[in-house]
Order: structure tokens, then C-alpha cells, then sequence
């Protein structure tokens, strides 16, 4: 056993010395920082505890942009889901036309959402008023899709949708192609209808898809910066700021409290951890007892 | 399932193809307008333009400094994808065979770290790119995405390389192979499928990335495509949108071009890699 | 384990060795290269051009070969980029920061170099070398500078007869009298903060320098309030009670429409915006006054201040070359067509090109003494008030909770 931990340890040591320098010790730092007072500048700071996480507790813009980005999160989640299934199952339903739709459905997902951002601020700003303008649409001619509350809410979930729905397809599709034909054949001899057959065989079969498809859109989700980012910063006020931008502001552009900010990005991964942890637990028992 | 309704089949093509149009609009209206001229854009943005200009693309392929960028985007995605690749792959062997407390420790200190928020790290990383001289260059960038992307891919190889039987580790053995020779002779070739996986995921999100870049690269000669990218619309400000299309579709025109040439093994790596997990 | 240890060190000496290599032997002229970092995406051809004379002169004057790397991030990254390259000992040699809100936690980090003795120094107006100072030293270059209050519309007043008012009783008359005429008195735009701040920025600065001079020291030492200088909302109450409608609905780019076809005869804004309403009506007469807050013209103020600045890093191997260029963005000789070409505001006493009719007339007041150096209040205090005004105009908060939101926000920026 001594032997083999040796050689084992021989084999992981390179990926572990990259991954020390650039991941590990980089997020010790960002720990030890959030225990102290540094303003991301000065040479000297100093050891507070855990004063920060006292803070984060009464600050309300931090908690309005947790909430912000939970609903965020649950819309995502649902919305990118249950669109990634039905396009998945529509494509697979296609005989000649498979190929295409999945290549232009994925398409997006090549792109930089940096790119993307910039290109869907054309849209809003630019074509979307143009064709309201057209259609003498007074109702449509009065939405600012970046500067109202509501639609710049809209519009981040549908550009985040257009960016991320392209890849929980491919997903969904390769779990589809793994159903069990006969189980789907005898199911419909038996007298199922459609609705029953996906029911209770499809979904059972594509569960383990499903739980990547809820994990990839729930870690991303939580992270989301580069839509926010690029399309409304934030605003207006603070109405559309989620958690990593809250974070980014407090470090560069309002107080800077890099110490401050380290907490919060400390919070923001506890709760992605914990999340995380309970939706694995909870959908591989599902599985199982599925 | 072979009773198909016409009506409903007509229905399922109609929301394909209007899902399609959505999933394009972007990057068509984009390449309409580019080609305008910015008069033309105020008057009709749906319609053709009169004359396309082809010398935006032109003026947007000098101003990204395309050639270069593209080169400097090209050693970081290499360099980073080789060193992904081969030190995942050596890692995710041994953790795959060997089972014991220790074996698991280091599993779950790599697998843990996915869940650490980029901004998190930002700082200290930039630091410690200054102190090891990595700082400001694109094969450093390159170093460092290794040390970013290992986690993920050591997830992957484990999994994967568990499903090879270790009968054929046992056999090689007795023929006197080393550990390292064996790997590379009998196991390495095996992981064919998921190390295409790997290396579309990682040059994906390493020639996308955009902070880390902007925080690594401070020199122009250094940009890497979205860099050179993102300072071009600080020139622009918000307003010369057919020089910023033009741009923009240049900027991801080698992404667009290499995925319409592999897309069919890019789309398998992405769902084999994501249904292994 | 030895091996392991053997395997590690090669494998750092095959990453670094290959990287740490690639440093040009020097030989006649000496070679120097210069790192600068700017926040001038707008005008970087206009900036490499003005290198490659520096470049030329010192080579000629100083036989050095300068070679300068400059780096020109978009604003809104600039902080981010620049704060990482400090804290992570990778100054670059000049860079750009906001003089008011930037210098004193820069200064006290010690990323500032002391430029007083630089030649730049004696050059500079007296009005904007006072913002560049900190700590009893010059510690940056004044790039940008502005002299702004209120723009009013000439062309109305002069209808009317009226006059830039210098109080507040002045003011309601010339409310009074433009309503008289079917005139609307102040545009409102509300729909982007930053310009409904304008209001408070201006009311705080003539209420705290005609008769609260140390209202910001104190506020910083814990032991005074916005109730102690409640007046300035007398000033606000009159502009939101006699704006346009619907001021959520208005944008800065549809705000300088409406001032263009003379919807309203006045907008709290500042004079950076003059160009843009004059592309949309190039035959208005755009003037600009400072914003009365009392009874006395002594609270009337022009606000002096200076936002982009060039600052040398202390660190910098290359010094003297940074300072060469630094003094050469005020060279005598070339800087003027500079300054004039990025219609720059002059900072140094030989800018002697025309500048725009309204920054004229705000430097008359200035020259009577009726201008403020720009207060620095924390960036926090800024963005909340930005944010409570709006809330003020829409009566879902009133003026007690607005003071009491304020100090509480002050009061936490302070806890560091």
C-alpha cells in the first residue's frame, strides 16, 4: 500500500505543483485576505477576524443581490432545462434535418459571451426600437430594454439562455440517443400514450443527464458575471446586480475593500457549495430510486 | 412510436426553425449591418445593405492586429491544452487505480476546486504570475490555464480510465513494463475519446476567456483575440456600429470556421465528456 | 521521496528557464523601455503620435532609445487592471488615476512618486495644481481638468431679460418669470444617476465652502451630519418642482435633444456635455453658471476639479525617462496642440488656444473668486446619494430618511 501511494503520489505530483501555484494557493490567499482589513492597495493591512462576515450579515445591497441572483438562478435552471429537453427532443424527432439544427443550435456556445453581450446590445439598443418603430407599436416603443428594472432582467435571461441552452441540448440529445427502444416499443404496445411513455420511460433513462443539465446550469448561474457585465452593468441602480458583480464593485470601483470582497466571493462559494453538495445527494438518490 | 401526425410534426419544425432564427439573429444581423454603412443603419437595419463594404472587415483585420492575435491566442490555447492533457492524464491514471485514503484526499482537494469562484482567486493568481515570471506573457497565460484547467480534467480521466479493465495494466506488467511506459503504451491510447473531449472544452474556454487575459497580457503584443477585441470598442465608444460588427465577426470567425469543420467531433466531445461525469 | 523532489524542480526549471529568458544586450544608444498605462481608449492615436515625438527628442537630446508599451484599457476595467498591477508589484512607470477620488488612497499606499520638484510643476494654474496636491506635495500631472456648474440656455434668458441668478431668491424669480412665459426652468433626466448627483455634488459644494468649510473632516471624524448642511435641499426642491415630466424616462442622450430644441431653459449639468447638445443644434447659446444654494452669491460656486491625471511610480527602474515623458505632456512647445486637439481644458499658464465660450464664462466667476475645489467625498457617499435622489423625486423616501441613509453609508465607508 506504501509503495503504491508513493507512486501515486510520484504520478499526481506535476498536476498537483500547477494546480498548488494556480489554484490552490491563489484561493488560500483570497481566504487569509478575507480575514483582514486590505483595501487592495496599501502595503500595510491589518488581521480582523472575522469582522467581515460580521458585515456581509447587514449589508443589504450584498443580500438584495443574493436574492437578485436566486431568482435569477431558478429561472435559469427551469427555463434553460425544460427549453434544452424540448429542442432535444424535437431535433431527435427529425430524420434529414438532425444534423443541421444541432449544429446552428449549438452555435452560440462557440462564441465569447463578451462577443455575444456586445452583439445583443445591437439588438436592444438598435434593431428591437427599429422595429417597434416599424410596427407603430407604442407599447413596444416605450420598453428600455437596458434601462428599466424588469426588461433589463428580461434581457439578461435571454441572452444567458441563448448562450447556454446550445450545450444542455447536446446533452440531452446524447441521453435520448441512449434510451432503450424496445423498453419505448413495449411500453406503447402496452397502451401508453405519448405523454405516458415519456413519463415513465424516457425521463427515468435520461435522469443522470438531467442532474449534469440542473449542475452545469446551477454553478453557472451562480457565477454569472460576463452577461451582467456586458449588457447592463448592474443597472439601473442596483436592480440587476448579481452576486459577482456585487463582489467586483465592492473590490474596484466603490470602496476598496478587497478584504470585504474576499468574504463575499467566500460566501458566494459556500453557497455554491452547499447547493451543489445537496442537489448531487438529492438527484443520485432519485436515480437510484427511480 | 411510428404514428406520427402530420400536424404535430409541422409543429415541432416550426419551433426548430424559429428556435434556429433566434439562436442565428445575432450573428446575422450582425453581419448585415456590418457591411453598412452608418446612415444605412439608422434608415433600415433589417434590410440589405446597398453596397457591402467589405472594407470594414478589412480596416477591423488590421485594427485587431488579426495575425499576430490570432497567433498569441493560438500558443496559450496550445500550450495549456498539451499541459491539460498530459498532466491530467498521468494524474488520473494513478487515482484511478490506486485505492486508498490518500488516493481519495487528492481526489476530492482537485474536484472540490471547481466550485471556486474566478474573482476569488483574481488577485493573489495576478501575484503570483509577477513572482514566478509569468506575468505579461502569452506562454505564461498559457502555464497558467494548466494549473486552472487540471482540476476538471483529472475528474474526467478518473472516471474514464475506472471503466478500462486493470486486467490489462496486469498483463504489461508482466511483461516488465514500467509504470510510466505502460501508461504511455497501453493506456494513453485507450483515452482517445475523452482526451478529445478534454481538449475541446479547454481551448473552447481558454480562446473565450476574457478576464484572466485582460489581467495577465498588458501589452497589445501580447492580446489574444478577444483582448485586442474588447480595446477596440473603448476606440469606438458606442456609437460606429458598422466598424464594431465588423469586428466583432472577425473576432469569432476562427471559432466559427474551426466549428463548422469538426463540429461532429466537437459535438460528441462535449456530450461524452459532460455524460461521464 | 527524493525523486519526487528531483521531478518537481526539473519541472519548474524547464517552465521558468524557458520563460525567464530574452534580455537584449545593451548597446549605444541606451535602450529603455517604458510601461505607460492610460484610460484614454478615445485618443490613442492621438497619443502614440505624441510618444513618437518624445521618443524622437530623446533619442536626439539624451542618445536613448525609448521604447514605450502603452496599455489603454476601457474605463471600466482601468481600476481593476491598474489596482492588480500595483498591488502585485507590477507598476507600470506613468499611469492615469482620477485626481479627487484616486490620490489619497493611492498616496497612502505609496504608488505615488513626489513630482515638485519636476519642471512641469512651476507651469501649472494655480487652481489646478491645488487639486494635484496631497500631502503638501505635487503627486500627479493634471490632464483633464474641468470648470463647470449649470448649463442654461442663452437664447431663452436673453428673451426674457434675465441673468445667470447668484441666490436662491434670485433664482425663484427667474423661475417665476420663465413660467410667466410658458417656459419649463430646469430639465430633468433621471433615467442614469449620475446626473440627477450632479444636483447634490454642486448644492454640497457652495453650502460646505461658503459656510461649512470643514464639513467633510468632520463628517470623516464621525461628528457631524447631513442635517447640518440640510440647506442644500432648498436648491433641489426648487429644480425637481420646476422640471420637465417624466424625467425617469430620460437618458443623457435624450436630455441633450430636449436642452437642443430648448424644452427648458436650464439643466444641471456639466459643461462635458455642451459639445453633444451642439451637434444636435449647433446655433444654441449654451452658457454655464455656478448653482445658487443661499441668499449670498458667496454660495454660488463654480466647481474646480480634475479627473484624469498622469502619475509616475516610484518603483519605476527608469525614472528619469518616466519624468522625461511626464514633463514632455507639458512640454511648452508641443503640448499646446495637444491639449487643443483633445479639447482639453488648459492647465498650464502658457495654454493659450481658445477654449469654448461656456468655459469662459465659468472662469469669469472663477476669476472672482467664486470657485471650489471639487470636495472628496467617499465613492459610496457618491453612488448613494446618486441613488436617493431618485427615490427623493419619486416620494417613496423623505428628506429626513435621505440624511439618515447618507450618514449611515458615510459612517460605514469609514470602517476600514
Amino acid at each position: 500500500m506504501k509503495k503504491n501511494n508513493k507512486k501515486l503520489t510520484l504520478f499526481i505530483l506535476p498536476a498537483l505543483l500547477f494546480y498548488s501555484v494556480f489554484t490552490l494557493a491563489p484561493a488560500i490567499g483570497g481566504f487569509w485576505y478575507s480575514l483582514t482589513n486590505w483595501n487592495g492597495l496599501n502595503k500595510n493591512y491589518d488581521f480582523i477576524g472575522l469582522k467581515n462576515y460580521a458585515a456581509i450579515l447587514k449589508d443589504t445591497d450584498f443580500i438584495n443581490s443574493i436574492t437578485f441572483t436566486l431568482k435569477f438562478v431558478l429561472i435559469m435552471v427551469v427555463l434553460q432545462n425544460i427549453l434544452s429537453l424540448a429542442l432535444a427532443i424535437a431535433i431527435e424527432s427529425r430524420n434529414r434535418s438532425k444534423t443541421l439544427f444541432r449544429t446552428l443550435v449549438f452555435m452560440p456556445n462557440m462564441i465569447s459571451m463578451i462577443i455575444g453581450g456586445f452583439m445583443w446590445m445591437f439588438i436592444f439598443t438598435k434593431a428591437l426600437p427599429y422595429i417597434a418603430q416599424q410596427l407603430n407599436n407604442a407599447a413596444l416603443m416605450d420598453i428600455s430594454w437596458i434601462g428599466d428594472p424588469f426588461f433589463s432582467f428580461i434581457a439578461i435571461i435571454i441572452v444567458s439562455l441563448w448562450g447556454g441552452i446550445g450545450y444542455l441540448t447536446i446533452i440531452y440529445l446524447a441521453a435520448l440517443q441512449g434510451v432503450d427502444k424496445t423498453l419505448k416499443e413495449a411500453a406503447s404496445i402496452d397502451g401508453a400514450n405519448a405523454w405516458q411513455v415519456f413519463r415513465n420511460v424516457v425521463i427515468p433513462s435520461i435522469m443522470p443527464a438531467i442532474t449534469i443539465g440542473v449542475f452545469v446550469t446551477l454553478n453557472n448561474s451562480f457565477k454569472v458575471f460576463d452577461v451582467v457585465y456586458s449588457l447592463t452593468g448592474g443597472g439601473p441602480g442596483r436592480s440587476t446586480q448579481v452576486i459577482a458583480m456585487n463582489i467586483f464593485a465592492e473590490a474596484y470601483s466603490l470602496n476598496n475593500r478587497y478584504g470585504y470582497a474576499s468574504a463575499k466571493s467566500m460566501v458566494l462559494f459556500a453557497i455554491i457549495f452547499v447547493i451543489t453538495i445537496v442537489q448531487l445527494k438529492l438527484m443520485r438518490k432519485k436515480e437510484i430510486d427511480g | 412510436m411510428k404514428r406520427k401526425m402530420t400536424g404535430w410534426n409541422l409543429l415541432v419544425l416550426l419551433m426548430l426553425i424559429l428556435y434556429s432564427i433566434f439562436s442565428l439573429s445575432p450573428i446575422l444581423l450582425a453581419i448585415l449591418n456590418s457591411g453598412k454603412t452608418q446612415g444605412e443603419i439608422l434608415t433600415n437595419i433589417l434590410a440589405f445593405p446597398q453596397n457591402f463594404k467589405f472594407d470594414n472587415y478589412l480596416i477591423a483585420f488590421e485594427k485587431i492586429n488579426f495575425l499576430r492575435s490570432f497567433l498569441n491566442t493560438m500558443v496559450v490555447v496550445i500550450v495549456g491544452c498539451t499541459g491539460i492533457v498530459l498532466l491530467s492524464a498521468i494524474a488520473g491514471y494513478k487515482l484511478a487505480r490506486v485505492k486508498s485514503k490518500l488516493s481519495g484526499f487528492y481526489y476530492s482537494l482537485f474536484v472540490l476546486s471547481m466550485l471556486i469562484p474566478f474573482h476569488s482567486i483574481m488577485i493573489t493568481l495576478v501575484k503570483i504570475a509577477n513572482v514566478t515570471n509569468l506575468q505579461g506573457k502569452t506562454l505564461g497565460l498559457g502555464i497558467i490555464y494548466i494549473g486552472l484547467g487540471v482540476p476538471m480534467a483529472i475528474f474526467l480521466y478518473t472516471g474514464f480510465i475506472k471503466s478500462i479493465p486493470p486486467e490489462l495494466d496486469e498483463a504489461a506488467r508482466i511483461d516488465g513494463c514500467g509504470d510510466l511506459r505502460l501508461f504511455f503504451k497501453i493506456i494513453f491510447p485507450q483515452l482517445k475519446p475523452i482526451t478529445a473531449t478534454i481538449i475541446i472544452t479547454n481551448a473552447l474556454w481558454m480562446w473565450n476567456d476574457f478576464l484572466l487575459p485582460l489581467l495577465i497580457l498588458p501589452n497589445s503584443k501580447t492580446y489574444t483575440i478577444l483582448l485586442s477585441t474588447n480595446m477596440l470598442f473603448g476606440q469606438y465608444g458606442n456609437n460606429d456600429w458598422p466598424a464594431i460588427l465588423s469586428v466583432l465577426i472577425m473576432a469569432m470567425l476562427p471559432a466559427i470556421v474551426f466549428y463548422l469543420i469538426l463540429q461532429k467531433n466537437i459535438l460528441k466531445g462535449i456530450s461524452e465528456g459532460a455524460l461521464k461525469q | 521521496m527524493k525523486k519526487s523532489i528531483l521531478l518537481s524542480a526539473l519541472v519548474l526549471f524547464l517552465v521558468f528557464g524557458i520563460v525567464g529568458c530574452g534580455k537584449a544586450p545593451v548597446s549605444e544608444p541606451k535602450k529603455v523601455t517604458l510601461k505607460v498605462f492610460m484610460t484614454f481608449p478615445r485618443f490613442q492615436e492621438q497619443f502614440e503620435a505624441y510618444f513618437e515625438d518624445f521618443k524622437a527628442k530623446e533619442l536626439e537630446e539624451k542618445n536613448i532609445d525609448v521604447t514605450i508599451e502603452l496599455e489603454m484599457p476601457n474605463s471600466d476595467q482601468a481600476a481593476q487592471i491598474l489596482k492588480a498591477r500595483l498591488s502585485s508589484n507590477d507598476a507600470p512607470d506613468l499611469f492615469t488615476l482620477h485626481a479627487i477620488a484616486d490620490i489619497p488612497s493611492f498616496y497612502e499606499a505609496g504608488y505615488l512618486s513626489d513630482l515638485s520638484s519636476q519642471p512641469f510643476v512651476s507651469d501649472l494654474l494655480e487652481n489646478v495644481k491645488d487639486i494635484v496636491t496631497y500631502d503638501g506635495k505635487v503627486v500627479a500631472l493634471p490632464m483633464e481638468s474641468l470648470a463647470w456648474g449649470y448649463l442654461y440656455n442663452k437664447d431663452i434668458f436673453a428673451k426674457y431679460n434675465l441673468t445667470a441668478p447668484d441666490t436662491i431668491a434670485e433664482m425663484l424669480n427667474v423661475v417665476k418669470v420663465l413660467k410667466e412665459n410658458n417656459e419649463t426652468p430646469f430639465l430633468l433626466a433621471f433615467q442614469e444617476s449620475w446626473i440627477p448627483q450632479l444636483m447634490t455634488a454642486l448644492a454640497i459644494g457652495g453650502v460646505v465652502t461658503s459656510e461649512n468649510p470643514d464639513f467633510v473632516e468632520k463628517m470623516n471624524a464621525g461628528t457631524a451630519s447631513y442635517n447640518d448642511i440640510d440647506q442644500i435641499f432648498d436648491i433641489i426642491d426648487i429644480i425637481m418642482e420646476n422640471g420637465t415630466e417624466k424625467p425617469f424616462e430620460v437618458g443623457n442622450a435624450a436630455a441633450s435633444a430636449a436642452f437642443a430644441e430648448g424644452k427648458a431653459a436650464m439643466w444641471v449639468q456639466g459643461t462635458w456635455q455642451a459639445q453633444a447638445i451642439l451637434d444636435i443644434n449647433p446655433n444654441l447659446n449654451i452658457g454655464c453658471a455656478p448653482l445658487p444654494t443661499s441668499d449670498s452669491e458667496d454660495g454660488a460656486l463654480i466647481n474646480l476639479s480634475v479627473s484624469t491625471s498622469l502619475a509616475v511610480s516610484p518603483t519605476s527602474k527608469n525614472k528619469d525617462v518616466a519624468m522625461d515623458l511626464l514633463n514632455y505632456i507639458l512640454d511648452k512647445e508641443a503640448s499646446t496642440a495637444l491639449f487643443e486637439e483633445l479639447k482639453f481644458n488648459p492647465v498650464a499658464k502658457f495654454h493659450d488656444y481658445e477654449v469654448f465660450p461656456w468655459t469662459d464664462e465659468a472662469m469669469s466667476y472663477v476669476a472672482l473668486n467664486r470657485g471650489y475645489r471639487d470636495l472628496s467625498l467617499p465613492q459610496a457617499v457618491t453612488a448613494e446619494q446618486a441613488a436617493l435622489l431618485q427615490s427623493y423625486y419619486a416620494k417613496t423616501i423623505t428628506k429626513a430618511q435621505f440624511i439618515a441613509k447618507v450618514d449611515e453609508v458615510w459612517k460605514n465607508s469609514l470602517g476600514q
